[in-house]
């Protein structure tokens, strides 16, 4: 079982079973795509950045305080994909 | 086992070792065996569900979680009266440009409203089931949503069931 998997890897601390997991989930079965998608939504998020936009911090702060931490990791993966999407290169083969 | 089937029994040589290796202990080797129902009655008289892992869904209905690592455990409804118009696919990891030209090759539900309509078929369920195929506990498949599907397949009433993978 792939869950299985990952926690035995968790357990005998495998990181690269576990992060070959995630570059598979994020290129769509191919690590070295997955690899560049994560690459991608760190230059794209950086870039939204650059100029030192005004954010609202106050949201951000307050959703890291007050959610629980599994909801937030769900986010991460949800902002990985919507900041993959706003770079304008998607190479997956449906939708969201 | 057909000729071209490996040690594990799939249909396709080297798919065991293909998915295996891209998402890492996903497949599974079934040592149990559920053994087909028969079916009880002409095909004319019998009621069809439709259950697929096509990640259709009616439009406005909470999206597939797509991004979710380990995968998305819950199932929709889909009203087998609907039009292809009224659906939308929300999923990631299977080509879906055929499918928004025409859903019925990954959706049959114009095909198989056009079967009760010539009377081939006694009629359909009231809903169709649908989920996404990226899943990777197939255990938490097997006892949960699996197991809900059904019940909702009985509750509906259904004499026999179309199963898709997309």
């Amino acid at each position: 079982m792939s869950v299985r998997y990952l926690k035995a890897a968790l357990a005998s601390g495998e990181a690269e079973k576990l992060i070959r997991f995630v570059r598979l989930h994020l290129g769509d079965g191919d690590e070295g795509v997955g690899r560049r998608e994560i690459d991608k939504a760190w230059i794209r998020a950086l870039e939204l950045l650059l100029d030192v936009p005004a954010t609202d911090r106050d949201f951000v702060l307050t959703t890291v305080r007050e959610k629980d931490p599994a909801t937030l990791a769900h986010l991460f993966f949800q902002l990985h994909f919507f900041l993959v999407r706003h770079s304008g290169e998607w190479i997956h083969d449906g939708d969201l | 086992m057909t000729a071209t089937s490996d040690a594990h029994g799939q249909l396709r040589s080297g798919l065991w070792h293909t998915i295996n290796e891209r998402y890492p202990g996903s497949m599974i080797t079934k040592s149990d065996d559920v053994p087909l129902a028969s079916v009880r009655k002409p095909l004319r008289e019998c009621r069809l569900t439709f259950v697929s892992t096509a990640g259709v869904q009616l439009k406005g209905s909470v999206p597939f979680d797509t991004v979710h690592p380990i995968g998305d455990y819950t199932f929709r409804r889909v009203p087998s009266s609907a039009r292809p118009a009224d659906l939308e696919i929300h999923q990631i990891k299977f080509p879906t440009v055929g499918a928004h030209r025409d859903l019925n090759v990954i959706f049959p539900i114009e095909r198989l409203q056009e079967l009760v309509a010539e009377g081939a078929l006694g009629g359909l369920t009231a809903s169709f089931f649908t989920f996404i195929g990226y899943n990777m506990d197939p255990d938490r498949v097997e006892r949960d949503l699996a197991v809900r599907i059904a019940d909702a397949v009985v509750e509906d009433q259904a004499d026999i069931a179309l199963m898709c993978p997309a």
